[in-house]
């Protein structure tokens, strides 16, 4: 079948029917990404935190709008390259774009990866801590701050990774599961961990259950914990409950009929509320019903739950799978390997709310009082922004606040290796000191196995009190974040779909390209007007996002 | 639109010196935003900053809408199609706009979640 208007234009529009279409797509798009272009000044007029702006490293971003708008170019080129009926060109020209966004995901990929291992904490006053996270070590392994523990000395979680220092520590007299929810993963954990410990988790009491009506099953008290033990209890409980709802359901049709009988002529919603189930009629049918399962652990045992995983309370502890658990609570810190900046803007923002100054502030956060390196540090910060203020004072000019009240890693790695009598600016750069970062650093971060040699980042315990909220740098911690991920996310989901399109042209076009020439041309310029539109929308994302 | 083959190989040196400018766009955006010497406005990101950035994205915008995507001789059906939707995008971010002015008391996103600062 001949599709119409796909090469020669409809005399009523002047244009071939795929244009018209892809107008009408890009049309959708402008409102699509409207609206969260619309959303990113809300989230940032309305942002009762202050707004990280210049926070994203630059050169990844200005590589990848390089690379966009290369792409664009060399797509424009593929066109004109079939139009010309240059094969051989159109083909360079698009496998350069496509590679162009390959390259493009490929540097967005490490920013996501670098965002989501990074940490992020917020403390009960409002200062910011950011870093990485260490790792736990089995118990009665001690590490001292630089030391490097070998692979083993780690504990690991009941999938074999890593347990980052960021745990609730319970120590369990009891626990009682949910016994239709309880997560299997996690039971194995508990089991795995009591094993390690060398104590026990046994059936609280003696369960008399029926696997079906009649017939008897029997939990003795005091058997170990396994899941195949769980498993009976739950297959035994459903079985009951799907045998009294029968039940019940039976009597009430029963006590309906009845109660239709004694009310002739009546309307059924006048004797309604009397007809219930007869209790008694059913009472020797029923099967025992067990919803929770308690286990006692013997000697008392200390396990780890992720922060979201548990609802902690001092002898108490819920978790997402309905588990129940008694026992202490025990200290429980997030423990910073390497603090890499810590950010005070927070703190100030609220602090000047309520008419308190910055400085005492500050010098009142639990962050400057309990912890003598981090202290430190900022003592030679006041240092430098004293110079930086003076330096900027002679044009007029003022620091900003992020030059007053953060220190950044780059600036921390320098005062952290610089005597207090040494801290000095660098003229002209107008910045607050800072080591420089090697290539790889621009893109990844600090690397903390060279910085580390230097102990250019302090270690920090932080007790489970002062937290008010942590996480990594993903959506969850603040809407800025949440913004950036959304839009970059959307931008590069756009980014894929159209290199698959234009991969599409490249690699199966070949047959078109023999028998319709102008064809395959009119489809790259298609392709071509979406590629440019999400160039388009990354000439706006860019500079928001990184620059302002 | 350019059809005929010449015409394309003459276009063709338009999108070269386009994607020239666009780079060159770009690199001033970030030299503006990053070194202190080019910095407008007061120390650091300030409301110039944000003009001068959004100012440069805009051209840059155009450019590529204007020449590589064809919309400086386009007919007139597709003008129409792209102008509804840019007015219906700005009517969107006007209304999302309105909320700042919102006579119901805002106090950002916290407000009222057990446990926040704003919470009564």
């Amino acid at each position: 079948m001949e599709i119409p208007y796909i090469v020669t234009p409809r005399k009523d529009t002047g244009l071939f029917n795929s244009k018209i279409a892809i107008w009408l797509f890009l049309a959708s798009e402008v409102m699509l990404f409207g609206g969260f272009f619309s959303a990113y000044i809300f989230l940032r007029l309305g942002a009762d935190f202050p707004w990280p702006e210049r926070t994203l490293p630059v050169l990844p971003g200005l590589i990848n709008t390089f690379v966009l708008i290369g792409s664009s170019v060399t797509v424009v080129f593929a066109w004109a390259a079939l139009k010309m009926r240059q094969w051989g060109r159109f083909q360079i020209f698009m496998g350069i774009t496509i590679a162009c966004s390959g390259i493009f995901m490929g540097l967005k990929g490490i920013e996501y990866y670098v965002k989501f291992h990074h940490q992020a904490l917020r403390l009960k006053d409002y200062a910011v801590v950011e870093g990485h996270l260490g790792y736990k070590v089995k118990d009665g392994v001690h590490v001292g701050h630089g030391d490097h523990p070998a692979e083993s000395d780690f504990a690991t979680d009941a999938k074999g990774s890593k347990i980052e220092e960021n745990v609730i520590n319970f120590e369990a007299s009891s626990i009682t599961f949910n016994s239709v929810r309880y997560e299997r993963a996690w039971v194995e954990a508990m089991i795995a961990r009591a094993a390690e410990k060398k104590a026990t988790i046994t059936l609280a009491s003696k369960l008399e259950l029926q696997s079906e009506p009649g017939k008897q099953v029997v939990f003795a008290a005091g058997r170990a914990l396994d899941l195949e033990l769980l498993d009976a209890i739950k297959r035994a409980h459903l079985a009951a409950r799907a045998n009294n709802a029968a039940l019940r359901t039976e009597n009430l049709r029963e006590q309906w009929a009845k109660a239709k009988e004694a009310n002739p002529g009546k309307r059924d919603w006048e004797f309604a509320e009397n007809v219930v189930v007869d209790q008694a009629a059913i009472t020797d049918r029923l099967m025992p019903e067990q919803a929770s399962i308690a286990f006692n652990v013997e000697p008392a045992t200390s396990f780890h739950f992720r922060p979201r995983d548990i609802q902690e309370a001092p002898d108490s502890g819920a978790l997402r799978d309905g588990t129940a658990l008694k026992g202490k609570l025990l200290e429980s810190p997030m423990v910073f390997h390497y603090v890499d900046a810590i950010d005070f803007r927070h703190l100030v923002m609220k602090a000047e709310e309520k008419n308190i100054s910055p400085e005492v502030a500050i010098s009142n956060s639990w962050l400057l009082k309990e912890n003598p390196s981090l202290k430190k540090i900022w003592d030679k910060q006041q240092v430098a922004l004293a110079q930086l203020t003076k330096e900027l004072a002679s044009h007029g000019r003022v620091p900003t606040e992020k030059d007053k009240y953060r220190i950044g890693w780059q600036e921390m790695a320098y005062y952290a290796t610089t005597p207090i009598d040494q801290v000095k600016i660098t003229p002209g750069k107008y910045a607050m000191p800072k080591v420089k970062e090697d290539l790889k650093e621009e893109f990844f971060g600090p690397d903390y196995k060279v910085r580390e040699a230097a102990h250019s980042f302090p270690h920090l315990s932080v007790p489970r009190e002062e937290i008010l909220f942590a996480s990594k740098f993903a959506p969850a911690w603040n809407t800025y974040y949440a913004i950036y991920f959304t839009m970059t996310g959307l931008h590069g989901l756009h980014v894929i779909g159209g290199a698959l399109v234009l991969a599409y042209y490249l690699f199966c076009g070949k047959k078109m390209y023999l028998s319709n020439p102008e064809w395959l041309a009119n489809r790259v310029e298609v392709g071509g007007l979406f590629w440019h539109f999400v160039d388009l929308v990354w000439i706006f994302l860019f500079p928001i996002l990184y620059l302002m | 639109m350019a059809d005929s083959p010449e015409a394309i190989q003459k276009s063709l040196r338009l999108y070269k010196l386009i994607g020239a400018v666009l780079f060159v766009g770009t690199v001033v955006t970030v030299l503006v935003a990053t070194q202190p010497f080019l910095d407008i406005g007061g120390h650091g990101f300030d409301v110039w900053d944000m003009v001068l950035g959004l100012a440069i994205a805009s051209v840059k915008a155009t450019l590529v809408a204007a020449i590589f995507m064809h919309l400086n001789h386009e007919k007139r059906l597709i003008y129409w199609v792209f102008g509804c939707a840019l007015v219906f995008a700005v009517i969107m971010a006007v209304l999302i706009g309105l909320a700042k002015w919102d006579p119901i008391h805002y106090n950002g996103f916290n407000d009222g979640v057990p446990g926040s600062e704003t919470a009564k």
